[in-house]
């Protein structure tokens, strides 16, 4: 136990931390987004891992940007063809994600074999490239002030991305149509806002975020991709939404729990080599489906004291 | 939508032909680009299932599979609950007809109905949490149940792994059943077992179950008409709760046909290869009436057999399928028509169809 102590507050497991949380918390923020404006994204997972594989693939021929870019493109453009389809041709907007969702799982391994020859598993014998950490020499060694180095520069993009969709939804006047749109479509429309171009563009950001979470993943966190590397994540998210109630200071703090205990399930083998792997895998999918149904909970319970 | 005009019943099909035709057309075009021997790539995806007793065994023992996790998602949708835990329950329910099967009780004709059972009760239980997870607490069923699928497949890897497999061998299954405990064939030499039977059965049962019993009665108003449902003093979080079990009840069913059939025999880590997961699109596809889910089954349970044989005899991976299901989810999700048909019918001098 003292082992597990010692590692959990230590500088090294902070980093683990911050570089579990990031894909998680971008992911969030993709949600948080779409919800906001009314349409539940369930295609964030999807999104994340088609994002990942592109971000490799590009990483393979351009510089590390260029791969990052291009999987937030190509997180957009998902989120642009299921506003396509859930707008345009009315389909409900849960199974155009499952679509999104399907396929990813078989795209991603069809477009994986392609690139790299016949391998279905990992991308390992290409040549990708990873997001580079930003290091500050001068804080290295310093207690406090070490926490602050060693991060991705997605890490830091991240929590800027907090402030800045904080200051989006609640000082500016798209920010707020969004909300509205959301919250109750109809007056929105009367003040003579596009309701579905609102839902449409909610849906390209929140592509492009899960895309940068996808990038993320497997530019900084694994360099490479493997298959179904999200493992669930993007469903995490869409969790984290909630138990952030769907404020993105929330939604930033249930990032930072849930990568917690990710953090937590990989350090774990090292120290209780007894416990059988799986059974510390499953501990993220544990720790969101309790707080999922605490929170609830707890909401259920304000809302019936309000009224 | 429970009840439908035989004309609107035709466009129906048109429209998920029409919705297959697409999809195989672009599927094509991918293979065309990618492959280095194209036209033999999709000739064995079209005509592969159908060339030998071996390839129609595999088929059918597909469709029995599909049918199965298609009606348990069927019966969830019907209801309007988002629940995708059906993997979650074909892991438990394989894992307790496994316990039976391995138990002295295998060797006893007992041994496959008894283990169907317990499979249900187990299924049922995973069913069971996300269903009041959502009607005490108001928990999103998507994610609970999408955790419990998480965690059932890791759980369940890890009794094959540590407790099931022989020890000291490394091997990540069991050993293999005692013949009481594996389905009977129906066609000797073949897949083709009992399975299919039990899949058409539940199919009976579902569509007497949803259109013949005061329960499916509510169960379909709280689905299609909630606010109706409501007045009439019809209680959805009991709905709510006792749908997501029964469902839960044939996923744990599905996960005793895929351990007791005699694909398998013996329970293997992630024995379900993704197939819970295709019940969403046969679901939708079916538009989750059960009496069209064996249809449907049918039709996708040969493309995925196709498709498989494809992956293995060709340069062409199996898992373009992802993309033909994706565009078919897609297509028949949405209200899409023909680009030219509004077109065609300014031409004829009638109005185009609004489309729904």
């Amino acid at each position: 136990m003292t082992d597990l102590l010692e590692v959990v507050f230590s500088a090294t497991f902070l980093i683990t931390v911050i570089r579990a949380s990031t894909p998680l918390l971008f992911a969030t923020l993709g949600g948080l987004i779409s919800d906001l404006g009314g349409a539940l994204n369930v295609a964030l997972e999807g999104m994340m891992l088609i994002a990942a594989l592109t971000a490799v693939v590009v990483s393979v021929y351009a510089p590390w940007y260029v791969g990052v870019v291009a999987g937030m493109g190509a997180g957009a453009a998902l989120g642009a063809i299921m506003a396509l389809f859930h707008l345009r041709y009315k389909a409900d907007v849960i199974l155009v994600g499952f679509a999104v969702n399907i396929l990813a799982a078989g795209g991603t391994v069809f477009a994986l074999s392609l690139a790299t020859g016949g391998d279905k598993g990992t991308s390992i014998n290409l040549q990708s490239k990873a997001i580079p950490s930003i290091d500050i020499p001068a804080f290295e060694g310093i207690p406090v002030l070490n926490f602050f180095t060693g991060h991705s520069a997605l890490s830091w993009l991240a929590a800027l991305s907090v402030a800045g969709i904080w200051y989006f939804l609640y000082r500016t006047p798209r920010g707020m149509w969004l909300r509205g749109v959301g919250e109750y479509p109809a007056a929105p429309e009367a003040a003579g806002i596009g309701v579905n171009a609102v839902r449409a563009w909610s849906l390209v950001a929140s592509g492009a975020l899960a895309g940068l979470g996808g990038a993320q993943l497997a530019m900084f966190n694994y360099i490479g991709f493997t298959r179904d590397m999200t493992a669930g994540r993007g469903f995490i998210a869409l969790g984290a939404v909630l138990l952030g109630a769907r404020h993105p200071v929330g939604a930033m703090l249930a990032a930072l729990l849930f990568g917690l205990f990710e953090a937590l399930s990989i350090v774990m083998p090292g120290i209780f080599s007894w416990i059988p792997g799986e059974l510390v895998q499953t501990i993220p999918f544990v720790v969101t489906l309790l707080a999922l149904i605490l929170f609830s909970y707890r909401t259920q319970r304000a809302e019936r004291t309000l009224s | 939508m429970s009840s439908i005009r035989p004309a609107s019943a035709l466009t129906e099909v048109t429209r998920v032909l029409l919705a297959v035709a697409i999809a195989l057309a672009v599927a094509f075009l991918i293979v065309l680009a990618t492959s280095e021997e194209p036209i033999k790539a999709f000739r064995t995806f079209l005509t592969a299932p159908f060339s030998s007793n071996r390839t129609r065994g595999l088929w059918i023992d597909d469709v029995a599979k599909l049918t199965l996790t298609g009606l348990a998602f069927s019966l969830v949708f019907q209801a309007r609950q988002f629940a995708l835990g059906v993997q979650g329950q074909v892991y438990v329910g394989g894992l307790a007809a496994s316990f039976i099967a391995l138990s002295p009780i295998g060797v006893t004709p007992l041994s496959i109905p008894l283990g169907m059972l317990v499979a249900m009760c187990a299924g049922s239980v995973w069913g069971f949490i996300p269903g009041y997870a959502k009607a005490r607490f108001g928990a999103s069923e998507i994610v609970s149940s999408l955790m419990l699928n998480y965690i059932a497949i890791r759980v369940v890897n890890w009794v094959i792994r540590a407790h099931l497999a022989p020890p000291g061998s490394g091997q990540l299954n069991s050993p293999d059943f005692p013949d009481a405990s594996v389905l009977p064939a129906i066609i000797q030499g073949t897949r083709f077992d009992l399975g299919i039977v039990v899949a058409l059965v539940m199919t009976g049962l579902v569509w007497f179950v949803l259109y013949r019993t005061v329960w499916g009665l509510k169960l379909r108003l709280v689905g299609h008409n909630p606010t109706f449902a409501e007045g009439a003093g019809i209680r959805a979080n009991v709905v709510m709760i006792s749908t997501m079990t029964v469902s839960g009840a044939i996923g744990g069913l599905l996960g005793a046909v895929y351990v007791q059939g005699r694909a398998f025999g013996r329970i293997a880590i992630d024995f379900d290869g993704n197939l819970a997961f295709e019940g969403i699109l046969i679901a939708i596809v079916a538009k989750s009436r059960p009496l069209a889910v064996p249809v449907v089954a049918l039709a996708y349970g040969y493309l995925r057999q196709g498709a498989q044989l494809m992956g293995l005899r060709t340069d062409v991976p199996t898992e373009i399928l992802g993309v033909v299901q994706a565009l078919i989810i897609l297509l028949v999700a949405s209200s899409f028509t023909l680009p030219g048909r509004a077109f065609i019918a300014r031409l004829m001098g009638r109005k185009p169809e609004v489309a729904r």
